[in-house]
Parts: structure tokens; C-alpha cells; sequence
């Protein structure tokens, strides 16, 4: 079996406080891998440790098979390429509009021309929805939906072959989030990429998960199909998905 | 008790000229490294070039009034008016060009430079510029610290010569200086080592300036607020720079 990313015994921690105390994690080519948890549970610090935006204290990291730790400076700017990342509140870059937001990657990392780089970047706009007309837009004029669209159209503009979606439907209405888990749905599915992605959101968790996993207290406490997700009596999980004031989580 | 408290302020004090001091190295080696970034590199000139002109002109022009009034309050009683263009013309040239430059420019583009980096930190801005293969050093620091240093100089000079005007208006219009002897005054006590010695001057707290409002906004931590506290710390720390670093220049130049 093939997998795109491997985790193995990752640590991390901030001054005195545990963030994760050994995690483990195995994604395969094309699946779909959804992390769930309680907010500051460190969801966000695992996707930036993968990345190498945070560097782990302790652990494994492979991508595509490689070490990390053991890539070169350059090795590791080419294997990011590879990655898109939906950043939590999109992330796109305020001084740039939208086009030279999508084409970003395109230009400072493929080194395409600019005329290149923008047909392609109008091409990832229309996958996502939108049209050349939001080009000349900047960031700060878009609304919630359509800035987390453009920033989806900015992740897959490299053609990566992995995927992450830091809570891409936080903060945004119901039928906003439904067209953004659809979206995903295309780009992970149709494109055949696969996605780590974070959520809270349990409807968005149904639509796109292969398999998902429970992080709480540093470490998975559960993992499991979609299928299983549904059917388990695991009390993290029932106490999680239906949203209960009490259960194990919020025990001391 | 006190031995403590100034022991762990010292060691803290030292850590941070520590973490400066690889922050400086990891965007100067960066930054030197092809491809280079030109576009932003003309960006940043344009903004510390072209938009600190008015603030630094200004400020120049009513301290070089200032200072010439205040000179002749004193010099008058010993009737040695005459001396007034040349004490203008080495205060403005040595010091006040220099420092007052800088610390506009501190207060100014300082500032923003640690409020813009700041808030691309907190929107993980800086995150995507990464994982979009961009080394954020290079794009983000290298460009306003090497234009920083290139053109503070050059504000510097254009304040030492609006600084040196506004005297002349307020010592030949006000205090009916005879004009051409003013000009001759002023001219004679011209050196060049004045001059060039407040032009390096300008570089090195250019450089700092820069510096401390990259690495400020890098250190931003925690939303809006904490952009907020860093804007303040970095100015804080670089006027305190200035001043510190114009002592210690001054001592080393002259
Ligand atoms: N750079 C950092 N420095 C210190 N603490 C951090 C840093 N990044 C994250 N943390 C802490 O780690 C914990 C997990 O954060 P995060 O992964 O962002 O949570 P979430 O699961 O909501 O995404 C939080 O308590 C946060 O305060
Ligand atoms: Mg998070």
C-alpha cells in the first residue's frame, strides 16, 4: 500500500504544555482523512508540524515516502508545492488581488510566466465557481464564501497531490458550507487528491470523510471509517458528534 | 530580590539580541541568494523613499527654525551671532538630521512595517507564503531591510539640507541676518566627514529600523491585539536604538 503521508509518534509542545503526545497517522493516496477535536486540541498544530511550518519535537514525518527531516531546504520548498493548504480564515495574501493570489504559486514556485500562470489560475477560478470577472478584486472586498473559494482555487493551483483543509466551513452560513463541501468533494474525488482536513462541522465531516479521527488530550483517541463514525458507541465520539454538555469530554 | 529581577532582565535582554541578531542572518543570507525579488524591492523604496519624504521634510524644516532661534537667544549675549549657521550646519549634518530622520521613519514605516507583518502572521499570510515555496525572508524582510538601509541616508541628507534652509529663512527673514553672509557662513563650516558621518549614521538606523519592524511583526502572537502590542514594541525598541546606536556612533566617528 501506498501512502502519501506517514506520521509516526509525533510530539510537540509549547513551553510546559503538551500539544501532542505522540500521534500516529497514515494516509493513503486518494483518501480522504478527516481530523476531529475540541478547539485548541491541536488539530492545527499536527497540519503545520506535516508541513514543516512548526518544526516537531519529536516523531516521524514522511511525504510521498520521504523523510522530512531529511529533505533539503530546497527538496522540502519543491515537496510543499505538492501540498495546497486551505488555511483556517483563508490566508489569502491582502496586498495582492485575486488573480495574483491564484497565480501566486505558479509564478514564485513553477517560475511561470505571468501570461501563463494567469490562463491557469482563470481555469482554477471557474473550477471553483467564479469567473475572470473576481480577478482584479483584493481580498479585503470579497465576502466569506467567495474568499474561501479563491483561496480553494489558490491550494489547487499547483496541482498538488495532497490536500489540507484547515476548517474550511467555519464561519460561514449552511448553504455557503454546503457548496464549499461540495467543492471539496470535486476537487478530492474528481482530481483523484487526497485531503487531511479538520472540521467541527459534522454535516461538512459526513460529506467528505473517508475515514476520520478523534484527536483529544494529544493523541487519537478514536479512528474509523465514515460508516464507523455513524455507528460507534464510543462515548468521545457519540458525546462529540451529538454535540452533548456531558460525557467524557468535558470530565475531569 | 533586585539582584534577581535585573539578573533575569539582563539574560532576556541578551536573548533577544540573540534571536535579532539570527533573524538578521537568516534574511540577509536569504535575501542575497538569486532569484531576487525586484518588484518588491521597488515597492519598499517607494514607500520608505517616496512617501517619509513629507514627515521627514517637515520636521526638519521647524527644527532647523527652532534651532537657529534658540541659538541666537544664547549667542546674541556674547554677540556671536556669526557662529549661528556654522552650530546649524554641524548640529543639522552630525545629529539632528540623522536621528530625527530616523526616528520619524521609526515612528512612521516602522510601525506599519510591524503592523503589516504582524497581521500576515496572525492570518498565517506568512504560512501560505511558505507553503507556496516562497521563503518569507527573503520576500518580506530582505526587501525593507535593504532599501532601508540604502535610502535612510538619503532622507537623512534631504534633511540636513531643509533643516539647514529653514535656519537660513528664519536667520536672514526673522533675525535680518545679512543673507549673503549667512550663506557664505554656513558654507564655509561645511565639511564633508560631517556629512558623511551623519549618512552612516542613517544607514545603520535605517538597517535597524527595518530590522526591528520585520522581526517585531514576526514575533506577533494572538490576533489583533497582539499586532497591536508589537507595533508598539518595535517602535519603543528602535527609537531606543537610535539613540543608543547615535551615542555610541558618535563616540566611534568622531
Ligand atoms: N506557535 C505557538 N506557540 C505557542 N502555543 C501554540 C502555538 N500554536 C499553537 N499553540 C497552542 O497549541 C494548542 C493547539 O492549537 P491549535 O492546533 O491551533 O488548536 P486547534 O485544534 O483549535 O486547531 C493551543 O492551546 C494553542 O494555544
Ligand atoms: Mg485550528
Amino acid at each position: 500500500m501506498e501512502y502519501v503521508i506517514e506520521v509516526e509518534n509525533l510530539k510537540k509542545s509549547f513551553g510546559n504544555k503538551e500539544v501532542l503526545r505522540g500521534i500516529s497517522l497514515k494516509i493513503k493516496a486518494g483518501e480522504s482523512y478527516v481530523v476531529i477535536g475540541g478547539s485548541g486540541s491541536g488539530k492545527s498544530v499536527l497540519i503545520k508540524c506535516i508541513l514543516g511550518l512548526i518544526e516537531p519535537d519529536g516523531g516521524i514525518i514522511k511525504i510521498n515516502g520521504k523523510d522530512t527531516s531529511k529533505m533539503s531546504q530546497k527538496e522540502l520548498f519543491k515537496a510543499r508545492l505538492k501540498c495546497g493548504v486551505l488555511y483556517q480564515g483563508g490566508a489569502l495574501f491582502d496586498s495582492l488581488n485575486v488573480i495574483d493570489n491564484v497565480s501566486f504559486g505558479l509564478i514564485y514556485g513553477y517560475g511561470m510566466s505571468q501570461k501563463e500562470a494567469y490562463k491557469i489560475a482563470i481555469e482554477k477560478l471557474e473550477s471553483v465557481d467564479l469567473d475572470e470577472s473576481v480577478a482584479k478584486i483584493y481580498p479585503a472586498e470579497l465576502s466569506g464564501g467567495m474568499s474561501k473559494r479563491v483561496a480553494l482555487a489558490r491550494a489547487i493551483a499547483t496541482d498538488p497531490s495532497i490536500i489540507f483543509f484547515d476548517e474550511p466551513t467555519t464561519g460561514l452560513d449552511p448553504i455557503t458550507s454546503g457548496t464549499i463541501n461540495d467543492l471539496i468533494v470535486r476537487c478530492t474525488k474528481e482530481m483523484g487528491i487526497s485531503a487531511v482536513s479538520i472540521t467541527h462541522d459534522i454535516n461538512s465531516l459526513k460529506h467528505i470523510s473517508d475515514r476520520v479521527g478523534l484527536l483529544f488530550n494529544g493523541s487519537f483517541i478514536w479512528e474509523g471509517t465514515n460508516k464507523e463514525l455513524m455507528s460507534t458507541d464510543n462515548p468521545y465520539v457519540v458525546q462529540f458528534i451529538n454535540g452533548n454538555a456531558k460525557g467524557p469530554f468535558t470530565e475531569k | 530580590m533586585i539582584l534577581d529581577r535585573i539578573g533575569r532582565l539582563f539574560i532576556s535582554f541578551l536573548a533577544s539580541i540573540g534571536n535579532l541578531t539570527l533573524f538578521s542572518i537568516k534574511s540577509l543570507a536569504a535575501g542575497f541568494m538569486p532569484p531576487y525579488y525586484w518588484k518588491q524591492i521597488l515597492g519598499q523604496a517607494v514607500q520608505i523613499g517616496y512617501f517619509s519624504l513629507p514627515v521627514v521634510g517637515m520636521t526638519a524644516l521647524f527644527t532647523g527654525m527652532a534651532m537657529t532661534l534658540q541659538c541666537y537667544a544664547g549667542f546674541s549675549e556674547f554677540t556671536a551671532e556669526n557662529a549661528i549657521p556654522s552650530v546649524v550646519m554641524i548640529a543639522m549634518t552630525r545629529e539632528l538630521g540623522p536621528v530625527l530622520a530616523a526616528l520619524m521613519v521609526a515612528g512612521r514605516l516602522g510601525a506599519s512595517m510591524t503592523a503589516e507583518i504582524g497581521t500576515m502572521k496572525v492570518t498565517e499570510q506568512i504560512d501560505a507564503l511558505t507553503t507556496l515555496s516562497v521563503n518569507s525572508y527573503k520576500y518580506l524582510v530582505f526587501p525593507r531591510i535593504l532599501t532601508g538601509t540604502l535610502l535612510l541616508p538619503f532622507l537623512v541628507f534631504i534633511d540636513d539640507v531643509i533643516g539647514i534652509l529653514g535656519g537660513y529663512l528664519v536667520g536672514v527673514y526673522y533675525l535680518n541676518f545679512n543673507a549673503a553672509n549667512y550663506i557664505r557662513n554656513t558654507f564655509e563650516s561645511m565639511a564633508t566627514w560631517d556629512i558623511v558621518s551623519g549618512l552612516i549614521k542613517g544607514a545603520v538606523f535605517g538597517f535597524v529600523i527595518c530590522l526591528m519592524g520585520c522581526y517585531q511583526g514576526y514575533s506577533s502572537k494572538g490576533g489583533a491585539e497582539g499586532v497591536g502590542r508589537a507595533t508598539t514594541n518595535s517602535v519603543v525598541a528602535s527609537s531606543i536604538m537610535i539613540l543608543l546606536l547615535d551615542g555610541i556612533l558618535t563616540f566611534v566617528l568622531f
